[in-house]
């Protein structure tokens, strides 16, 4: 019960049950006051009209005609509806039909509606009491019973819709609160899968595109989020236990055979400079991953401003012109249109920095790279690095740009397997995607960033 | 140079202060935050290299900007193991000119403090630099080598005017990305070592004298001296 009342549909669907018990008290009170009102004023006009008439028909033919007309109206039951008196000043009956001055009628002339003993049953009366020049009493009077039934259907049918409206509002709030209940108890049971381990959990959602759908939607999209950053979290720790371990696991072998073997000085130095080769590459896989933590984290948005995409290539490709030289390759550069987008220079510096490197180190020796920046048609910016090297593999697209990922062609390259890592970041901090596609032969990569990623300017 | 080091990591300490002592510099070490402070304010220094967490929880910018505060000007190299580029801009922003990530190789941190203590030395405007016969004019950007011109490329200008502007002092690979190209990421490759050598071919003849000298596991000397 305490659940049942705790229920947030239900208590809605009874503040609804009650509102409209309270508009429907509203308007029968309403329009009882009216019908009353209107009822009471109609009766009384007419029961004034007869009196007029009666006290005419007094004041033309004297108590005699009045009697012989009030007899002769009683006797063709004409007044089966009208309740008639006429008395003398004693409250004798001169005519009419009721047998006597009746108890309870008001002294003062005028319209009441009282409560009579008539033939010794309590009838509720309107009745307009005239007096009579010559102190004559005349009384009209209309039986209100006639309204009883009238009375009795408004109640009745008050009750009733009260009945309907109570029946349908709390069965509506029992089933709304079953269905909201059943999706509710849904999205629980898979929020508790999800708290237990099940990550790949996700809710159910509509076609309907109600707002539980859209809430699901935007949950489920929360989720597929935090599934990312933990597959993220537990890929970096199973391969900084691999990547780390394996120069570490190096670096130690080698101190140890130093420290058993004592070697001449000169190889032991040789030993030792080694030795911080290995420290120095564990160092690089640290500030990578640290790099990587801190884009991901989002929190260089806040240091965006407009960039033109153009520029930071032109001299990131100037940077790298010596040494594509030095290897003889061809590498060639192309800007068109404005490029200009909200972003960070130095993380796109890096991230086509990156790129560039890659292609460097896998094509061969006169092989080409070619740089790309412009705007698509629609308006993302697009920056482009295509090479004519070994490229990657399609069945390894998809995973080349996770942390640490090493593709079978890339394995003898130096390197840590962070640097697409890098640039997926990079682009998914402003909003855009990281796309490798076949070039025929070598790779294709690109950074495609929109132009909604971020406000300029700020 | 007499260099004041304030670091509570006695290992790192030590390590730094034999390094700096065998490269003949005077050296003073605290290993809090308040005598780092007593002793930066009470003496002259060429250089202060600064750790940035120190015992009792003081944050060495604290200490960076108190000098500051009290006009004192000495080129302070903060050391951290924060390396955010947030962080880094931090401190630089709170008086600190030079920014080192632990751990750090000696030759870096060496590098950087003979740099920041002939920063100290450089002052007034000039118009020329000179190594050798190697002449640089920063006003009209000629280059030559005793009667022969060189034509450099603006970056390859902007490379050299620095190695000249350090010359007889190691610059690192690091210091190079960052004061030449603005660049504080790791560009994996030797980029930078592709550079100086285009460069070397401009300025070294086969007939001259080398003046850019490799410094193992530490970076470039531009210097006229044999080693």
């Amino acid at each position: 019960m305490n659940r049942l009342i705790r229920s947030s549909a239900l208590t809605w669907a009874l503040g609804y049950v009650l509102l409209g018990l309270a508009a429907l008290g509203a308007f029968a009170v309403v329009l009882w006051y009216a019908w009353n009102v209107t009822i009471f004023v109609a009766r009384e006009e007419i029961l004034r009209d007869d009196a007029q008439r009666l006290a005419d028909r007094f004041n033309r033919d004297g108590v005699a005609g009045l009697t012989a007309y009030l007899d002769a109206r009683v006797g063709m039951q004409i007044a089966g509806e009208r309740t008639l008196l006429l008395t003398d000043a004693a409250h004798h009956r001169l005519a009419g039909n009721i047998a006597a001055w009746p108890q309870g009628v008001p002294n003062q002339p005028g319209t009441h509606a009282v409560l009579l003993q008539l033939d010794g049953k309590p009838t509720r009366m309107l009745l307009l009491r005239t007096p009579l020049p010559g102190g004559y009493q005349l009384l009209v009077g209309r039986d209100l019973a006639f309204f009883v039934p009238l009375e009795i259907r408004f109640t009745w049918g008050l009750i009733a819709a009260v009945t309907f409206l109570c029946v349908v509002g709390i069965a509506g709030a029992i089933l709304m609160r079953r269905q909201l209940l059943a999706r509710v108890e849904g999205i629980r049971q898979t929020v508790a899968a999800i708290m237990q381990g099940d990550l790949r959990r996700r809710l159910p959602t509509g076609r309907g595109g109600g707002e539980l759908d859209t809430l699901s939607q935007t949950l489920n999209g929360m989720l597929d989020h935090i599934e990312y950053l933990i597959r993220g979290i537990s890929n970096v720790s199973n391969s900084i236990a691999h990547d780390l371990r394996t120069p570490l696991a190096e670096l130690r072998s080698r101190l140890e055979e130093l420290s058993l073997n004592r070697p001449p000085a000169a190889e032991a130095f040789a030993e030792i400079d080694a030795a911080l080769a290995d420290v120095d590459r564990v160092m690089r896989i640290f500030s990578a991953l640290l790099r990587l933590a801190e884009i991901d984290s989002g929190a260089r948005r806040s240091g965006f401003v407009r960039v033109d995409a153009a520029a930071v290539a032109a001299e990131v490709v100037e940077f790298y012109e010596p040494a594509a030289e030095q290897k003889g390759v061809v590498f060639s550069f192309e800007a068109a249109g404005d490029a200009a987008v909200a972003g960070d220079p130095v993380l796109l510096a890096q991230a086509l920095s990156n790129l560039i490197d890659n292609s460097l180190k896998s094509v061969s020796e006169r092989g080409a790279i070619s740089v790309r920046v412009g705007r698509r048609a629609d308006g993302a910016v697009e920056i482009a690095v295509a090479d004519d090297g070994p490229g990657i593999a399609d069945a390894d697209k998809p995973r080349a740009a996770e942390r640490f990922f090493r593709g079978d062609r890339s394995r003898a390259s130096p390197g840590v397997g962070l640097g697409l890592s890098i640039v997926d970041a990079v682009a998914k901090l402003h909003g855009g995607v990281l796309q490798l596609l076949d070039n025929h032969p070598g790779l294709l990569a690109q950074m495609v960033l929109p132009v909604t990623a971020a406000p300029p300017g700020r | 140079m007499k260099i004041l080091i304030v670091e509570d990591n006695e290992r790192v300490a030590r390590f730094v202060t034999r390094g700096l002592r065998e490269a003949g510099h005077t050296v003073e070490h605290a290993d809090n935050g308040r005598d780092g402070l007593f002793l930066a304010a009470s003496e002259p220094h060429d250089v202060i290299v600064m750790d940035r967490m120190l015992p009792g929880n003081i944050d060495g910018l604290a200490i960076i900007e108190a000098l500051r505060k009290s006009g004192n000007r000495t080129p302070i190299l903060i050391l951290s193991a924060l390396n955010d580029v947030d962080e880094r801009i931090r401190g630089l922003r709170s008086g600190g000119d030079d920014y080192l990530t632990k751990p750090f190789a000696f030759g870096e941190l060496l590098a950087r403090v003979d740099a920041l203590g002939r920063r100290n030395v450089d002052h007034g405007a000039e118009h020329a630099l000179q190594v050798g016969d190697l002449r640089m004019d920063l006003l009209s950007r000629r280059v030559s080598r005793g009667s022969r011109a060189i034509s450099l490329q603006p970056r390859e200008f902007k490379l050299l005017e620095y190695l000249m502007r350090h010359a007889n002092q190691v610059v690192t690979r690091t210091m190079l990305l960052e004061a030449v190209w603005d660049y504080n990421f790791d560009p994996q490759t030797n980029v930078v070592d592709v550079h100086i050598s285009k460069l070397r071919q401009k300025i070294e003849l086969d007939s001259e004298r080398p003046l850019v000298r490799t410094v193992r596991n530490a970076g470039y000397m531009l210097t006229e001296h044999d080693e």
